[in-house]
Order: structure tokens, then C-alpha cells, then sequence
């Protein structure tokens, strides 16, 4: 498995458009297709993967710790309860930011590459230091944006720096469609961002509250087998990673059967 | 099946009856053109595609031996690429312009996308084999021109040079400078395949259609 292991950057540049999510939720659909996983949080100063998977309150040891060799790695590796085959490597405290190297990034993933077939790094918002470490140690890249100009704006400075450090393949998930937005053109379209960036695009995630739900509960939407808009763009996704040929979803098309509207109107009445 | 569609070979007639004649005879499919010596405008290769769409033909690309058929059929999207060898021995003299602009060793060269936060400042002309996103900048003491889109900002003539020019295939700027003269970008979008230059005119900055194009 050493050899075949896929490290994948996930970064945008800009915060706040979808980057740990994707993480959580790409790790989760990853690791139930039966891959084994490891989820690295890079994003050392506001770190929240961990919150998002559930699993904040059983955190014992960080990468800190490894790197330091107070541990051994799989004391630090926390594993999923319902998803045994995702791990979570959290991040140390916000203090490592001051000596962490782009060496002991490496070093961190190389140690994964021995047990796992994917490691994510959820990469920090900006192109600093933090973000040059996640680099250093990544062979692929998925950018994540949304259709807003400051995101695309961000992600192609991204693009540009990961050409520079050779990240190669780079993909882009386009996050928080909105189709309704779209089809009025008062949201950049597909074209536009694809037009702009030059990359191939992995997938589009919908627009979806149920991702605030699920974030807030510390339960993924792919990891409780939802049927929700967002948790299947995420399961099309992760299929696409793993080479096989699933169609775009049509924005267009999305949420106009009479069977979405149903649905819609049933949560919300529950909610 | 791909089939190619050579353009005459002989001067003397015009090639759209010719052509015409040769699209009836095939049927449905993919074709590749060869335009041989024949200069061809945006408006010839719309012409050729309304043509080779209403007998079910698609072009895949478009060759030819003269540049100025590469750059209107790659404007238009289209596939295309310069056969080199037959074109050094084609007789044909190429616009002086031209020769100078590509063979001065005053020229900087780069080929590759320039994106947001990229920026590239050189004292030649500049001449760029991709796009420049927005939140790029490139600067030249000479002539700025772009393969490509210009949708960042683009300074010609740095020096105060006030006769440099700035071209692109797709001129949508955020900003342009020539000399010591700032223009906003046009708010409205171009029209597709058409290349455009910016040059100071009466002391304002204006875009027109660019030539040889």
C-alpha cells in the first residue's frame, strides 16, 4: 500500500468556503467504500476537523506528540467508531504554527503512507506558513471554491502557488451551488469559474442547510447514509476520485422533480 | 473516420465554390481542413462551419500554412496548428510588422497562464502564450501582446513610451495602462473572436478591432 497512497490537499485560500467539510465528509465516503483513510488536520491555529468528525472529546495525542516522539503514531490516530476505516490525525496546539517545518510535515505523512490508502489534508485558509507546510508534503490537490469572485479570485492565486511547488493532478470542487442563483445569472456560473480557473472539475456540491445541521452534531452527512442534495455531490465526488465515471449533477434539473419537492417540504415541517 | 479537406491548390479561383462542392461529396462525419496558402478571416471560418453544419460534418481542426488562419480559427475555438515546414517554403511574404514583432531579440516571451498575484515586468516587448487572469499584472517598456485573454491588468510602455500598443485575443481588462495614461476596462463583454488592441489616440486610451486579424 506504500507505494499506491494517495495525499491529497484540500485547500481554497479563502476561509470559510467548505474546505474541512469537504474533508470530513470525502474522508468518510472514502473510508466506507472501503479504503482505508486518514484525515490530517493541517490547519494548526483554528483547528475544527476534529469537531466536525465528532470526535473532539476523544483526542488523547496530537501530531505534536509524534513528532516529538512522546508517542507512537496509532495513539495518536483516532479512529471513527462507525467508519473503522477512517482515522483522524489532529492537529497540536496553535503554538506548533511557530516551529512547525515543512520537514516535519513529511515526516508526519510519510509515517500514514505506511497504513493508509488516502490521507486528506485539510489545509488552513491563506498562503502563509501554514499553508507552504500542507504543501510541502501533498502530491495532489483538490481546490474548493464557491461561485463568488473574491473565492475564485483566492483560488486561482492557490493554483498558481501549487503549480510553482508542482502539485500535480489539481482539481476543483465548486461548493455552495446555488441553482436557482445560476439559472437568474446572479451567481458566477459553472462555466465562468471553469473558465477562469482551467482546471477539471471533480464535482459540485449544492447548496444544502442540511450541512449546518450535520456540522453542528458532529455527525457528517455522508456518515449517516443521508439522501440529502450536499451528501450525494459528496459520495459522486469520492467515487470520481477513485476513478470511476459518475455524471455531473445537472444544477438545472436539481430540485425540480416532484420527489425533491416533496422532500422539502417534509423537512420542513420537521425542522 | 477522419477525413481532410484540402483547400486548392491554384490561386486563380475563389475556394467557397470549390469547397462547397467537395463538403456535398462527403457525408456526415469529422473532417480536419487544411487551408494550404489561403488566408482565412473569422468570417471565412464561421462561413466554413455553417457550411460543413448543414451537411452533418464537424471540424475537428483547422491547418494551415499562414499564421493570421491560426489565429482567427483559435480565436474562434477551433483546434488548429501551424504546419511549419511547408509554411518556410511558401513563398509568401509575411507583414514586416510581424517579422520585426516575433524575430527582434527585444522581444520577452513566456508561455503559461499568469494568475492572480502573478506578475511579470520585463523592459522588451512581452509577448504571452496564455491567459492573464484577473489580479495579475504584466508590464512591458515595449508592446504587450497576449495570446490569450487579458482579463488582469497590462501596462505597455512603461517608459512613457506612447506609441506601444497592448493586444489581446480577448481584450477584457481590468486596467490598462500605456505610457502614463490609466483606462478602466470596458464594463461590456467583446464580441467572441475578434482580437482587440488598446493604443493612445488623442491623448485617451481607445480599443479598436486589432489588425492583421
Amino acid at each position: 500500500m506504500t507505494s499506491d497512497t494517495r495525499v491529497i490537499l484540500i485547500c481554497s485560500g479563502k476561509g470559510g468556503v467548505g474546505k474541512t467539510t469537504l474533508t470530513a465528509n470525502l474522508g468518510i465516503s472514502l473510508a466506507s467504500k472501503g479504503c482505508p483513510t486518514a484525515v490530517l488536520d493541517a490547519d494548526f491555529g483554528l483547528r475544527n476537523l476534529d469537531l466536525l468528525l465528532g470526535l473532539e472529546n476523544r483526542i488523547v495525542y496530537t501530531a505534536q506528540e509524534v513528532l516529538e516522539e512522546n508517542c507512537r503514531l496509532d495513539q495518536a490516530l483516532v479512529k471513527h467508531k462507525q467508519q473503522p476505516n477512517l482515522s483522524l490525525l489532529p492537529a497540536g496546539n496553535p503554538r506548533m504554527l511557530e516551529w512547525l517545518k515543512p520537514e516535519d510535515m513529511q515526516k508526519i505523512v510519510e509515517m500514514l503512507n505506511d497504513q493508509f490508502q488516502y490521507v486528506l489534508i485539510d489545509c488552513p485558509a491563506g498562503v502563509e506558513d501554514g499553508f507552504k507546510n500542507a504543501v510541502s508534503a501533498s502530491k495532489e490537490a483538490i481546490i474548493v471554491t464557491n461561485p463568488e469572485v473574491s473565492a475564485v479570485r483566492d483560488a486561482d492565486r492557490v493554483i498558481g502557488l501549487l503549480n510553482t511547488h508542482g502539485v500535480k493532478p489539481v482539481q476543483l470542487v465548486l461548493n455552495r451551488v446555488r441553482p436557482k442563483m445560476m439559472q437568474s445569472q446572479e451567481m458566477l456560473s459553472i462555466d465562468d469559474v471553469t473558465d477562469i480557473l482551467a482546471l477539471p472539475l471533480l464535482g459540485l456540491v449544492l447548496e444544502d442547510e442540511q450541512v449546518i445541521v450535520s456540522t453542528n452534531r458532529g455527525e457528517p452527512l455522508t456518515l449517516v447514509g443521508s439522501n440529502s442534495p450536499a451528501a450525494r455531490c459528496y459520495s459522486n465526488i469520492a467515487s470520481r476520485l477513485q476513478g470511476e465515471e459518475v455524471p455531473l449533477i445537472d444544477p438545472a434539473k436539481e430540485g425540480s422533480s416532484l420527489k425533491d419537492k416533496f422532500r422539502r417540504l417534509m423537512q420542513t415541517k420537521i425542522f | 473516420m477522419k477525413k481532410v479537406l484540402y483547400f486548392p491548390t491554384e490561386k486563380k479561383e475563389s475556394w467557397q465554390s470549390f469547397i462547397e462542392l467537395k463538403v456535398k461529396e462527403l457525408k456526415r462525419g469529422l473532417i480536419e481542413i487544411n487551408s494550404g496558402n489561403w488566408q482565412l478571416k473569422c468570417r471565412d471560418i464561421i462561413y466554413l462551419k455553417n457550411l460543413c453544419e448543414r451537411y452533418n460534418l464537424t471540424i475537428v481542426s483547422i491547418n494551415s500554412y499562414i499564421p493570421e488562419t491560426i489565429i482567427s480559427a483559435n480565436s474562434l475555438g477551433f483546434e488548429s496548428s501551424l504546419e511549419l515546414e511547408f509554411a518556410e517554403k511558401s513563398k509568401r511574404t509575411f507583414d514586416n510588422e510581424i517579422i520585426n514583432s516575433l524575430q527582434s531579440p527585444s522581444t520577452f516571451f513566456h508561455q503559461g497562464t499568469l494568475r492572480s498575484g502573478e506578475s511579470l515586468d520585463v523592459n522588451e516587448d512581452l509577448l504571452i502564450l496564455g491567459d492573464v487572469n484577473p489580479g495579475a499584472i504584466v508590464s512591458a517598456g515595449g508592446n504587450v501582446m497576449i495570446w490569450g485573454r487579458l482579463l488582469g491588468i497590462a501596462h505597455a510602455g512603461k517608459h512613457g513610451n506612447d506609441h506601444a500598443k497592448i493586444t489581446a485575443l480577448q481584450l477584457r481588462p481590468v486596467q490598462l495602462r500605456i505610457s502614463n495614461k490609466i483606462a478602466r476596462g470596458p464594463k461590456e463583454k467583446p464580441e467572441q473572436g475578434l482580437a482587440e488592441e488598446a493604443l493612445i489616440e488623442e491623448g485617451v486610451i481607445v480599443i479598436k478591432p486589432a489588425k492583421n486579424s
